[in-house]
């Protein structure tokens, strides 16, 4: 009854003046263009790299914006996707808007619909930026060489930033209590994964599989460039990669993106609320 | 044509039961008082016929099912507090729920002048006094020209004044006939407001109907004479009289409604005793009330 358009606007219009979000968006905008010139401090690269400008010329671009925009999206993106659950849920207008006629479904379709278009928007900033860096880095402008990108950057970029997002949702929507889910959030990301993965499951199971973890999945969409390196250094104990090549990164994304959403949803359909 | 059937409902938290196998129906054009002491069921029962608590057991269904699972669309309500955005005014916190509603156009203006609000139309919701809140809540139930108004104690936590205002406009709406559905613990309130009262108890439903159904037809009758020990003597074996209670000031007593007032003086001066004082009045609810719930 209720199509995309007219849920994102109402979601557009219940969030447009939160001062959080709002924060949280500049933030991420204007973090974004300029955490890259950090690299501009650094004139002697180590080896292998060439020199510093490979973070700015394409296609490397694409790479180093992308991991940059990594931390930035898990962090602002991330969070804003927390708080459009439990804000709501704080104000108890997520209560509110069922009484007032939004079906659940409806309701949880309305912060979906939300995220895709968060990941959109910042898919879009994404291309314009590396585009505009790329070409006042290039010698010569050239269409074909922008966005020659042989590796997917742009829609992993995308893939990456609803994978966040998802797990954003899913912390709200399962957590609820605005503090717990920030919190858990942050935490499982930053903390509680690395230690199930190398604490935990490599103590046992020392193969690949380590890798598969749902937030390494979605990290690994756009890694730190120079970890590919770091599989070129001989190990004695680690005799596979760090990273997931980008095809299992997608599919295991997806997967996960999957399960997050799905649980969200029948635990959102099930409950009190 | 029932507006809303309940059939069966139960829903427990944990050993809690807080509604127990609970019937209703609401009839279009009813002013219908839930009626109980805190705790006795009705937000929760509230709660589950607005989609928000599941319940264990039982259904109910609005309209006779006419608008599916968008019946809510259709309703028009405020369950324990107004929840709205506390950084939007009352026009923007009124749009989002006119989008809510799939309405086109809103006289928000009209609306927040029914509610004494028009005068902090721009201010942030957050910035509104309890009061203020709740006179809101009740503008955006009005969107959307529902077919039944849901209030969940709406007086709660005010101030006297708060309470005045909110129970006018209250009364308004009822008058207009609009299908209302008001819980409420305060007596008084669902008295003046309510042409149909069910009475709750620990999620149970104790009685139900006209409020002059419920109300008993017996009179009340206080009375006193020189001599009230003879006069309580006299009343206890009276044949119309089905209960005394002696009083601090005055004796208590309960008379069928057969027994007229001036056959029942007559009555009491025929065995030798005047009435000094006697007043007849008619049963409150509080007092139906009272009795219904301690038994």
């Amino acid at each position: 009854m209720k199509n995309v358009f007219s849920l994102l606007s109402l979601e557009f219009a219940k969030f447009r003046k939160s001062a959080v979000i709002g924060l949280l968006s500049i933030l991420f905008a204007i973090m974004l263009p300029t955490v890259i010139f950090v690299g501009k401090e650094f004139k002697d690269v180590p080896p292998p790299l060439p020199s510093n400008e490979i973070f700015f010329n394409f296609p490397t671009v694409w790479d180093y914006l992308g991991y940059a925009g990594n931390w930035l999206v898990f962090f602002f993106l991330g969070l804003i996707s927390v708080f459009i659950v439990v804000n709501e849920v704080s104000f108890k207008t997520f209560r509110q808007n069922i009484i007032t006629g939004l079906t659940r479904r409806t309701y949880f379709l309305s912060k979906f619909y939300s995220i895709i278009a968060i990941s959109l928007l910042a898919t879009l900033y994404f291309m314009i930026i590396g585009f505009i860096i790329g070409v006042t880095h290039a010698e010569e402008f050239s269409f074909a060489e922008a966005f020659n990108d042989t590796s997917w950057a742009i829609p992993r970029f995308f893939l990456m930033t609803l994978g966040y997002t998802s797990f954003g949702l899913f912390c709200g929507f399962i957590l609820r209590r605005s503090g717990i889910a920030v919190l858990f959030y942050l935490c499982y990301i930053l903390m509680l994964e690395p230690i199930l993965k190398w604490g935990v499951h490599y103590r046992y199971i020392k193969n690949e599989s380590v890798n598969f973890y749902p937030m390494n999945s979605i990290e690994d969409l756009m890694p730190n460039p120079l970890f590919r390196f770091a599989d070129l250094i001989p190990r004695k104990d680690i005799d596979f990669s760090f990273l997931l090549n980008y095809q299992q990164a997608t599919i295991s994304s997806i997967i996960w993106i999957v399960i997050f959403l799905a649980v969200a949803y029948y635990t959102f359909i099930k409950r009190d609320i | 044509m029932p507006v809303l059937s309940i059939n069966n409902l139960t829903k427990s938290y944990g050993s809690l039961t807080a509604v127990d196998g609970l019937n209703l129906e609401i009839e279009k054009g009813h002013v219908y008082g839930l009626l109980g002491p805190n705790g006795s069921g009705k937000t929760t029962t509230l709660g589950i016929i607005l989609d928000i608590l599941r319940q264990d057991e039982g259904t109910y269904e609005w309209f006779n099912g006419a608008y599916g699972e968008d019946a809510r669309i259709k309703i028009g309500a405020i369950l324990e507090t107004p929840n709205f955005y506390p950084y939007l005014n009352a026009a923007e916190n009124l749009d989002i729920v006119r989008r809510i509603k799939g309405v086109d156009k809103v006289k928000f203006d009209e609306l927040l002048e029914i509610v004494n609000l028009a005068h902090r139309k721009k201010s942030a919701f957050r910035t509104y006094s309890l009061g203020m809140k709740q006179r809101l809540a009740i503008a955006a139930t009005m969107i959307g020209d529902p077919e039944v108004l849901i209030f969940d104690e709406p007086t709660n936590g005010l101030d006297p004044q708060g309470i005045a205002e909110v129970r006018k406009i209250l009364s308004e709406i009822a008058s207009k006939g609009n299908t209302v559905i008001m819980a409420s613990h305060i007596l008084d309130e669902v008295e003046k407001i309510c042409d149909h009262v069910a009475i709750i108890k620990n999620g149970r439903m104790l009685a139900s109907g006209p409020i002059g159904a419920i109300m008993s037809k017996d009179t009340i009758i206080e009375i006193n004479a020189q001599n009230n020990e003879a006069l309580h003597d006299l009343l206890k074996n009276h044949p119309a009289v089905k209960t005394v209670h002696r009083k601090l000031e005055w004796i208590e007593c309960t008379v069928d409604e057969s027994e007229s007032i001036e056959s029942f003086s007559r009555s009491i001066y025929d065995q030798g005793i005047v009435p000094t004082r006697i007043v007849a009045r008619k049963t409150r609810l509080e007092e139906e009330f009272l009795q219904i719930t301690s038994s």
